[in-house]
């Protein structure tokens, strides 16, 4: 492995339903409390689904002004905010040279609360649009708004993955940073599907929970009560940084990313492939990536996102990855929902974090599995601390993409 | 529509695209030199006109509204050719 170039973090920020900061998202995490709430809007409409977990308020001065936050929808809103702060963390402003920078995000759904507005108030008058529309709706909006907000000038690209939308903007980061096209990429996803089209639309699927009475014992990921998903929304981004030019300009790392694996179910446009193979496959690609073997694993971060299939396939994937005696594994969905293309960002930030501390959150609201979900080493009901060691976050998406990412712990060295 | 009641159109729709008090738009306001106006906010400030005022305005006006008092003159004008 010797002479590769090396990927390190050296700063992470976070926009989520448990906080907007990385130590309020963690001490939620370790309580195990889901974040899930009522949505009055959702009860308004009688929806089947009334509640979601939701990003608490904050003062958008620091990122934008009034004048830009009405060009912005929110899945761009909440990107600029956790990105200009993971830019901050990292201490690159300003960025030493902007050419080398890129910004890579994954977003599952983008635009779609903005279309949906957009259609609700104009779809009888399209004369009466905004002038905004286009640039509050495009794709690339986040990617775009990110690159201005922090100026930089290397390429500004966008992946859409649905539900691995986040993890695949961060491997393939690594890859533009590893082959030394760039210095620094600041990589994440970003999501705000948390509106009653958009929830309505993957309630008619009866792929999310309808326990309206007990939002709180909703996402309850492996656990055999689980009966769907919860919507949550977030953003979250990494730098991703050469090991070499971080060290140069005295830059903290955080921590290291050292494997991505993808590939795809091609199976069905959203069930997961029942017996788990594919995504064991993808698991380990990024530990061959990663030039590890699976008893080097401290812990895995599952997609766990509660639904039945979901859980049952990625359990057997697990198994068949790591065996019968497996590394502890959690799911950061209990505590706060699914955020779709953003989920897996900010449980790859969960993961390196959880990797270097050595303290696997509890999955919320996991009390016993279920003849499948059992095989696997569930933690519940406070962190399960172990020493500090690689780790490894799956994000599995509708649409069969599987991604797999590996983050350990700071070693010095050239080369593991 | 008399000067001064589409002047008050004008100055609301302005504002409201802005962001700041209506108090804050008078005739002598340069969009442009104060407040650093783009493009994109000028046709969003068209655009919120043509509502208000229902009709239609071409872009090369909207281009020249920098100035408030002269916009409103413009308009003005616009409106009473309107047949």
């Amino acid at each position: 492995m010797t002479g590769r170039i090396r990927v390190a973090v050296t700063g992470v920020g976070v926009r989520t339903p448990a906080g907007n900061d990385v130590k309020e998202l963690i001490d939620r995490l370790a309580e195990g409390r889901s974040t899930a709430a009522t949505v009055p809007a959702f009860v308004a409409h009688d929806l089947a689904v009334t509640f979601a977990c939701r990003v608490p308020e904050f003062d958008h001065t620091p990122y934008v002004t009034l004048r830009e936050l009405r060009q912005l929808d929110r899945t761009t809103y909440l990107a600029v905010a956790a990105a200009t702060d993971a830019v901050a963390a990292a201490g690159l402003k300003p960025l030493p040279d902007p050419e080398q920078v890129g910004v890579s995000v994954g977003v599952g759904a983008g635009g779609l609360v903005a279309a949906e507005e957009l259609v609700g108030e104009y779809g009888d008058r399209p004369t009466r649009v905004p002038a905004y529309t286009v640039p509050r709706m495009m794709a690339n909006a986040a990617a775009a708004r990110v690159a201005i907000r922090i100026g930089a000038r290397g390429p500004a690209l966008t992946y859409v993955l649905a539900c691995a939308s986040g993890a695949a903007a961060i491997g393939e980061a690594m890859q533009k940073i590893r082959c030394g096209e760039l210095a620094v990429v600041v990589a994440g996803g970003s999501e705000a599907p948390i509106s009653p089209v958009a929830v309505s639309s993957f309630a008619r699927m009866r792929a999310m929970s309808e326990r309206n009475d007990a939002p709180e014992a909703a996402s309850r990921p492996f656990d055999a009560a689980r009966d769907g998903f919860v919507m949550g929304e977030g953003a979250a981004f990494l730098v991703l940084e050469n090991w070499t030019h971080a060290r140069s300009r005295g830059a903290e790392i955080l921590g290291e990313l050292l494997g991505y694996g993808a590939n795809s179910d091609a199976h069905h446009i959203v069930a997961p492939r029942p017996d788990g193979a594919v995504a064991a496959n993808c698991m380990r690609r990024a530990l061959t990536d990663a030039g590890l073997t699976p008893p080097q694993v401290g812990h895995v971060n599952a997609h766990g996102t509660s639904t039945p299939h979901n859980d049952l396939a990625e359990a057997l994937a697990i198994v068949d990855c790591f065996g019968s005696d497996g590394p502890p594994v959690t799911a950061s969905k209990g505590v706060l929902g699914h955020s779709l293309g953003a989920a897996g960002a900010v449980e790859a930030v969960v993961t390196l974090l959880s990797a270097v501390s050595g303290a696997v959150p509890p999955v919320a609201n996991f009390v016993r599995g279920d003849e499948t979900t059992e095989l696997i080493d569930v933690v519940s009901g406070g962190p399960r601390l172990i020493t500090p060691k690689p780790a490894l976050s799956n994000s599995f998406a509708f649409g069969g993409h599987n991604v797999s990412l590996v983050f350990a712990p700071a070693a010095d060295g050239e080369g593991r | 529509m008399q000067r001064a009641e589409l002047a008050e159109v004008v100055r609301e729709r302005v504002a409201g695209v802005l962001g700041v008090p209506v108090e804050e738009i008078d005739e002598s306001t340069d969009l442009r030199q104060t407040y650093g106006v783009d493009s994109l906010e000028l046709m969003e400030i068209g655009a919120r006109l043509e509502n208000s005022l229902n009709t239609r305005l071409a872009a090369e006006d909207l281009l020249g509204m920098e100035n408030i008092g002269n916009a409103i003159d413009l308009l003005h004008e616009r409106l009473r050719e309107r047949p």
